[in-house]
């Protein structure tokens, strides 16, 4: 019972807390050249950061930050709003992420995200709401099978559990539905460096249906070959070519390459 | 006189009136047709661009129509029902102002109206601007564009009907006397870009049904007159005649000094003269039904003309012009709030500047920021909201939108000049920095106006002074693992909440267990329990023979299943109970043949009771 008890609490703290990977060397030398205008040493240092096979399955929305603040030096502005899409992905709470992705979004012409997903996310951290909801949920639930059976003065107190459970799971699920990462495999930032075309069928022959902006995040809806039929969710839909865009979840998880 | 053919007349002559009466409660069709004033202007002219939508009340219309090198702005509608042959049409006509941004040829794309649920495409329109000031006149009326002037009641304030088929007229009039036109403007002397109200009229015989066609056609090189609204009509009495009059007012200025001599305004309509009976209704019997008076008319197409007007335009003056002076020329006053004066952090902050008064609102620019140390700044939008029907009076508002660079206490200020034709002297007007509370670094904001959807030809900022006007953040030092997938498609989530879920569950069958057994456990097993006792106080016949008959009759109710051997068994040891008990009050153990003969008859054996 004991050994259970220590892994439940060993896996909150797992969910709720992020481990702390330590500072590598070589990102506190990135960030001095960064620092001293040397974006294009940073920014490989970064890259090369981000390949280490801690980062596979986990991101780290510094180095995300950074990359895009040496992306911006460098002039490759679209690069660095997909940067800053996957700080904000890995903390979207993240203000100076918000900030920079919002300021390069307004440069480029393009909408800045602002809907509810956005604010609670950035009010809470939607890790904290879904663990930590899902903790508190449980607490009431546990609380309120003991009162039934063993307290006797028990109706205000059942209502307490009541309530906890209806908060705790609440915002657990607020925070699963705020989470940008839930929807995030199915979303993509047009890299190309030119307006993007967005075609009728997938064929370069096909009628034009629009133009897309460089750095536009779009919902990749459907795929076909090196095709995808992309939505930008404001009207505009039609077939792209798969290279123009950058998944923002790419397979690998571990993006230091793309 | 043939009576089947005068019969088959007569019916002819009821049956025309009633098919257009029928035709006229028809389902109007809906068509939708796009139309410019002047195919051909010079730079620094305007032109206007009107959307005709027939046979709906109303239709969604683009606010702008983007066409490279134009700017193209809805600045009204008007409604308009026509008669024709006793058919009712309704239609509606949104204008558009077309400005040139430059000179060249244009092709005005098709613009998508919806309207009664559909959606209707207009074809193209060509369209040239040049700069050799020497452009052609608007071409005439064609018969595709017959329509009344805006806002022109139906069949027009003249009765009668109207004969399609031109005919000649057979009578002589004086037809200076069947309509003419006159124009006002109270200023022949005015300033270039000043706007002054014109007054144009025509006058129609009242006599005689009119039909108008086209539009009023009024103006010359080197000014601008805007769209005339609905006319106003009246009569009037000249010489011993009516008139029917029609009044239209209107708004002109002059965009380059010198002398002008506008052209007079003309108007063309259509006017029914009385005539003779065409051939085949000379019948008498028709004359009869008809009251002795032919009923038909002679069309008469007319050109009503005003007199000329000669202008006198002053240039502005050089001397005194304030830088920011953008070609605003009337009487204004200015006025400038803070939307929200308390944003978050890096929320953006709209000012908006408020120009009031009278004058060419349309031609005015916006007003310049002051005092912008600290502040980004994006062109603001502008929004004109007119008092009066020929956009003369109102206010229009200039929404900046703002970000603070660095913390702000005070918005920028703003200046605006106009020129004062009144007093021929320049005026700037000053708009004070408003205290607000504005910082930079907080959340995404979202800039309203300044966020627009992505123009196809908007190009990515890459410019190194664009990148390194952006960067002002410093560099994340630590790093922190976070997941890429959300928790609740995480394994270790998913497997802790199944925990939970187990541990409640058994936590609920622990409290319930313990709560039974608390209460004595359940009547099975109180019974299991009392068997046993029972078994073993009767397989150790330690008690007195009584007691060991009041144990096997308990046993047998307990356990023997009903039949008549329980029955008769349970009968005679109740019998040899009461003897023992009410009898001999033997206290000692049964014998052990009684205690085995006992034993056999409960069916209980020593290894059973074991």
């Amino acid at each position: 019972m004991k050994r259970l008890t220590l892994l439940l609490i060993l896996v909150a703290f797992y969910t709720v807390l992020s481990v702390r990977a330590g500072l590598p060397e070589d990102f506190a030398a990135a960030n001095e050249n960064l620092a001293s205008g040397h974006a294009d040493e940073a920014l490989a240092t970064y890259k090369t950061l981000l390949t280490h096979p801690n980062f596979r399955t986990s991101g780290s929305a510094e180095i995300w930050y950074n990359r895009g603040l040496a992306e911006m030096e460098t002039g490759d502005t679209v690069e660095a709003s997909l940067s800053f899409r996957r700080a904000l992905l890995l903390d979207p709470a993240s203000v100076p992420a918000r900030m920079q992705l919002t300021k390069i979004l307004l440069a480029l012409g393009l909408p800045v995200p602002d809907g509810w997903k956005e604010r609670t996310s950035g009010f809470l951290h939607p890790e904290v709401m879904i663990v930590g909801g899902a903790v508190v949920g449980w607490i009431g639930a546990l609380s309120l099978v003991v009162l039934i059976f063993k307290a006797s003065r028990r109706r205000g107190l059942i209502a307490l559990a009541l309530l906890l459970i209806v908060v705790g799971h609440g915002a657990s699920v607020l925070g699963t539905l705020a989470d940008p990462r839930r929807t995030a495999s199915d979303k993509a930032v047009l890299t190309s460096k030119d307006p993007v075309t967005l075609r009728s069928t997938p064929a370069d022959s096909a009628t034009e249906s629009g133009k897309l902006d460089p750095g536009a995040l779009i919902s990749i809806l459907s795929r076909n070959g090196t095709w995808w039929y992309v939505s930008t969710g404001l009207g505009q839909s039609g077939w792209i070519h798969a290279n123009t865009a950058t998944p923002l979840l790419s397979s690998s998880k571990a993006k230091g390459s793309s | 006189m043939n009576p089947t053919g005068t019969i088959k007349r007569l019916a002819v002559a009821l049956l025309l009136p009633m098919t257009g009466f029928v035709s006229s409660l028809e389902a109007a069709e809906v068509t939708v047709s796009a139309e410019l004033s002047r195919p051909q202007i010079s730079q620094g002219e305007m032109a206007e661009l009107q959307l005709k939508v027939t046979g709906a009340q109303q239709a969604d219309v683009p606010q702008q129509i983007q066409t490279d090198g134009l700017q193209i702005r809805l600045t009204g509608q008007s409604t308009q029902v026509q008669m024709v042959n006793f058919k009712v049409s309704s239609s509606v006509v949104y204008s558009y102002i077309v400005m040139p941004l430059r000179t060249g040829t244009f092709t005005i794309p098709g613009v998508t109206v919806t309207a009664d649920g559909r959606q209707f495409r207009t074809g193209e329109l060509s369209f040239k601007v040049d700069d050799s000031r020497a452009v052609a006149p608007p071409p005439p009326s064609t018969a595709s564009q017959v329509a009344q002037p805006p806002g022109m009641p139906p069949g027009i304030p003249m009765p009668g009907f109207q004969q399609r088929r031109p005919r000649p007229a057979p009578q002589r009039i004086d037809e200076s006397k069947l309509a003419f036109g006159e124009i006002s403007c109270p200023k022949k002397t005015l300033y270039a870009g000043e706007m002054t109200p014109v007054e144009i009229r025509f006058y129609f015989d009242a006599r005689y049904p009119v039909q108008v066609r086209g539009r009023v056609d009024f103006g010359c090189e080197g000014i601008l007159v805007e769209r005339f609204p609905d006319p106003k009509q009246s009569r009037e009495d000249r010489d011993g005649v009516t008139y029917n009059v029609l009044t239209f007012h209107s708004l002109l200025s002059a965009v380059k000094p010198g002398s002008l001599d506008v052209a007079p305004a003309k108007l063309d309509c259509e006017m029914q003269l009385p005539g003779g009976l065409p051939p085949g209704f000379d019948d008498p019997v028709f004359q009869q039904l008809m009251g002795g008076q032919s009923g038909f008319s002679q069309p008469k197409e007319l050109s009503v003309k005003t007199s000329g007007l000669h202008l006198e335009v002053l240039p502005l003056p050089k001397e005194g012009k304030p830088d920011s002076f953008a070609g605003a020329v009337g009487q204004f006053d200015i006025d400038s709030i803070i939307t929200n004066p308390h944003p978050a952090p890096g929320d953006p902050v709209n000012l908006v500047v408020k120009i009031g008064g009278r004058g060419n609102f349309k031609g005015m620019g916006a007003p310049v920021l002051t005092q912008t140390d600290g502040w980004r700044s994006y062109p603001p939008n502008d929004k004109f909201d007119s008092s009066d029907e020929l956009s003369y009076t109102g206010v229009k508002s200039f929404d900046f939108t703002l970000i603070a660079q660095q913390p702000q206490k005070e918005s920028p200020g703003c200046d605006f000049s106009y020129f004062d034709p009144t007093t021929a002297r320049y005026v700037t007007l000053t708009s004070k920095p408003l205290p607000l509370t504005a910082s930079p670094g907080g959340p995404a904001p979202v800039v309203a106006g300044a966020v627009s959807a992505p123009s196809p030809d908007s190009k990515p900022a890459r410019s190194p002074a664009t990148s390194h006007a952006l960067k002002d953040g410093e560099p994340m030092s630590g790093i922190t693992l976070r997941s890429w997938t959300t928790p609740v498609h995480r394994n270790e989530f998913l497997i802790a909440t199944l925990a939970m879920a187990i541990a409640t569950a058994g936590l609920v069958g622990t409290l319930a267990y313990m709560r039974v057994q608390a209460q004595g456990g359940t009547a099975s097993s109180r019974r299991r329990k009392r068997l046993s006792e029972l078994r073993s106080l009767l397989s150790a016949n330690t008690a007195d023979a009584g007691s060991s008959y009041e144990a096997a009759l308990e046993y047998a109710e307990l356990e023997l299943p009903s039949s008549e051997h329980r029955d008769t068994l349970i009968s005679g040891l109740t019998e040899r109970r009461d003897l023992l008990k009410y009898g001999s009050g033997d206290l000692k153990p049964l014998s052990e043949g009684e205690h085995r003969e006992l034993m056999e008859s409960l069916k209980l054996t020593k290894a059973k009771s074991s």
